[in-house]
């Protein structure tokens, strides 16, 4: 897997995908909502892939149906048009095949770290007592280590967040969505939490589809980074990011990284948004 | 990691440290305020010289207690069991009643107007209809008490089921679990706290509702022991007694903020764990 980055070429990502590692597959999805006055296109003609292993940044500003998308892969939704496929099958209701994180951690509050992550298995009807060592093994990855049987409320914002990516890891889905997850935290939190969720998607490999606004976090984790523009939401750009992995603090003063944000950043501006 | 949760819990520690020497100062104050307020009326009354069967002094009415200690019991005894059956009914048949309501929204819809309308009728109305029906047992007071404490219940566990958010329920699609698990798992537990709202405004109801059915027609309990000493001017027992009900009210209020603090103690009502483990971070 660690090859892919580097092996990657530049250009069209159709041509340079192999078909037979697709972890998600989107062909030209529209998406309208009926509304009392009349219709609102969310989504126009979206089309992209993800392949296995790798991390998908979706930019965008507010608006621009980011969430609607995650809804689509998460089959909590169906779109008007086109098809959505998770690991080459169509979506056609909630798909379980995901680990799911979310802009608020949403833990429960009465259980406490541990009985957090496990609630995921609990949910899907397995033996809770069986993952609790692989749960304990992520924590402890997650740098939660000593913290399992400390409740919610105990826990700092970024805290709580990296437990809710551990609940969303313990039953090692192939596909890992992430709406906006760090988008409530402080800016010292999420630069931090964007290095943690770098090193644990170096060390898994997951295929990840991150739905952010932020053009820094966005090129810092991606290997590609799809730019929508909003009403109705469409693909203005799906750019690759040629930076080597593991990416460090570093990365983020790399001429390669300055050049790739700058020019993010003027697509939003001629779109409008910016 | 020592940064960010210094950063973190500088603020929240400054407040809870207020709210700690808060309640400290508020557990000290009530006995206080409770001593000034029987001094001020002590003096008051005895400085005024007012007559003993319009407004007797404290220290008359802790005798009364006292001396009439055996009747006091007795009443209380009873008036105590048919509060506690009416509110345990309550608790019981309200909270399966909310989540009956909450599973079939149209179920919901159609009763919903059948229970405020229930409540709105006064329960001092319908006490004489009891014990038309029902005699002048404990059955009809058991009965009003759980009327009176129903419908708090049922609301407060509904808005509980209901409060669970958004995104904790898309969590549970994804994971495929069943309708069943959700509700064990994830509903039940988010709704207690709405739930023991419900049932500490209920328990301050109960022992009103009893004493409205003992009111209207028994030969025991504290209510009944009210209108024989209203009936006679004595003053002195109606107070004594109304002191014993109020006692009541606390106890049963006590004792279901202690079973809330044992079952909730993660609740953000309940938190006393010092911040201090936090710079472990």
């Amino acid at each position: 897997m660690a090859h892919l980055a580097t092996a990657r070429q530049q250009g069209e990502q159709e041509s340079s995908i192999d078909p037979m590692s697709l972890a998600l597959d989107i062909s030209h999805v529209s998406m309208v909502y009926e509304t009392g006055t009349g219709y609102v296109p969310a989504l126009d003609d979206i089309s992209f892939s993800v392949e296995t292993g790798e991390f998908l940044a979706i930019l965008g500003p507010s608006g621009c149906g980011k969430s609607t998308l995650l809804a689509l892969i998460s089959g909590l939704e169906f779109p008007t048009e086109g098809s959505v496929k998770v690991a080459y099958r169509p979506v056609s209701r909630p798909v379980t095949d995901v680990g799911i994180v979310f802009q608020t951690d949403v833990l429960l509050d009465w259980r406490r770290v541990l009985g957090n992550v496990l609630l995921q298995i609990e949910l899907r009807g397995g033996d809770a007592a069986a993952f609790e060592t692989r749960a304990r093994e992520l924590l402890r990855m997650a740098g939660l280590f000593g913290f399992e049987q400390k409740y919610p409320y105990e826990l700092s914002g970024g805290m709580r967040q990296r437990v809710a990516i551990c609940r969303a890891l313990i039953h090692d889905p192939p596909l890992l969505l992430m709406d906006e997850p760090f988008g409530a935290l402080d800016a010292l939190t999420r630069e931090k939490m964007v290095l943690e969720l770098h090193r644990i998607w170096y060390e898994t490999r997951k295929s990840v589809v991150f739905v952010t606004h932020d053009i820094q976090e966005a090129v810092f984790l991606a290997d590609r980074v799809l730019v929508m523009t909003a009403r109705p939401g469409q693909i203005a750009e799906i750019a690759r990011i040629d930076i080597p992995h593991p990416r460090t603090p570093a990365t983020r003063s790399s001429p390669e990284f300055i050049a790739m944000a700058s020019h993010l950043r003027e697509l939003f501006t001629n779109a409008g948004v910016l | 990691m020592a940064v960010e949760s210094q950063v973190k819990s500088m603020m929240p520690a400054q407040t809870k440290a207020r709210r700690a020497g808060y309640r400290l100062l508020r557990s000290a104050n009530t006995p206080l305020v409770l001593i000034a307020i029987f001094a001020m009326w002590e003096i008051g009354v005895r400085l005024g010289h007012v007559p003993s069967y319009v407004l007797p002094p404290p220290s008359a009415i802790i005798f009364r207690i006292v001396h009439d200690w055996r009747l006091v019991l007795v009443q209380t005894w009873v008036t105590s069991i048919e509060v506690l059956i009416g509110f345990g009914l309550s608790i019981v048949i309200s909270i399966p009643l909310a989540a009956v309501l909450f599973q079939w929204r149209w179920l919901e819809e159609s009763m919903y107007p059948l229970l405020v309308a229930s409540q709105t009728i006064p329960k001092v109305a319908i006490a004489p209809l009891m014990v038309v029906w029902f005699g002048f047992g404990l059955a009809p007071k058991v009965l009003i008490a759980f009327l009176i404490c129903f419908f708090p219940i049922v609301v407060d566990s509904l808005i509980g089921f209901r409060s669970v958010p958004k995104e904790v329920m898309w969590l549970a699609r994804s994971t495929g679990a069943s309708k069943w698990n959700t509700f064990l798992k994830i509903q039940i537990p988010g709704a207690l706290p709405s739930i023991f709202a419900g049932i500490k405004v209920a328990s301050t109801l109960a022992v009103v509702g009893a004493v409205v059915g003992e009111f209207v027609g028994s030969d025991t309990g504290l209510g009944y022991q009210l209108i024989v000493a209203n009936g006679t001017i004595d003053v002195q027992l109606s107070f004594a007694i109304i002191i014993v009900l109020s006692i009541l009210g606390i106890v049963l209020f006590a004792f279901v903020e202690l079973a809330e603090r044992l079952l909730l103690p993660w609740h953000i009502s309940q938190r006393r764990v010092s911040r201090a483990n936090r710079s472990r971070a």
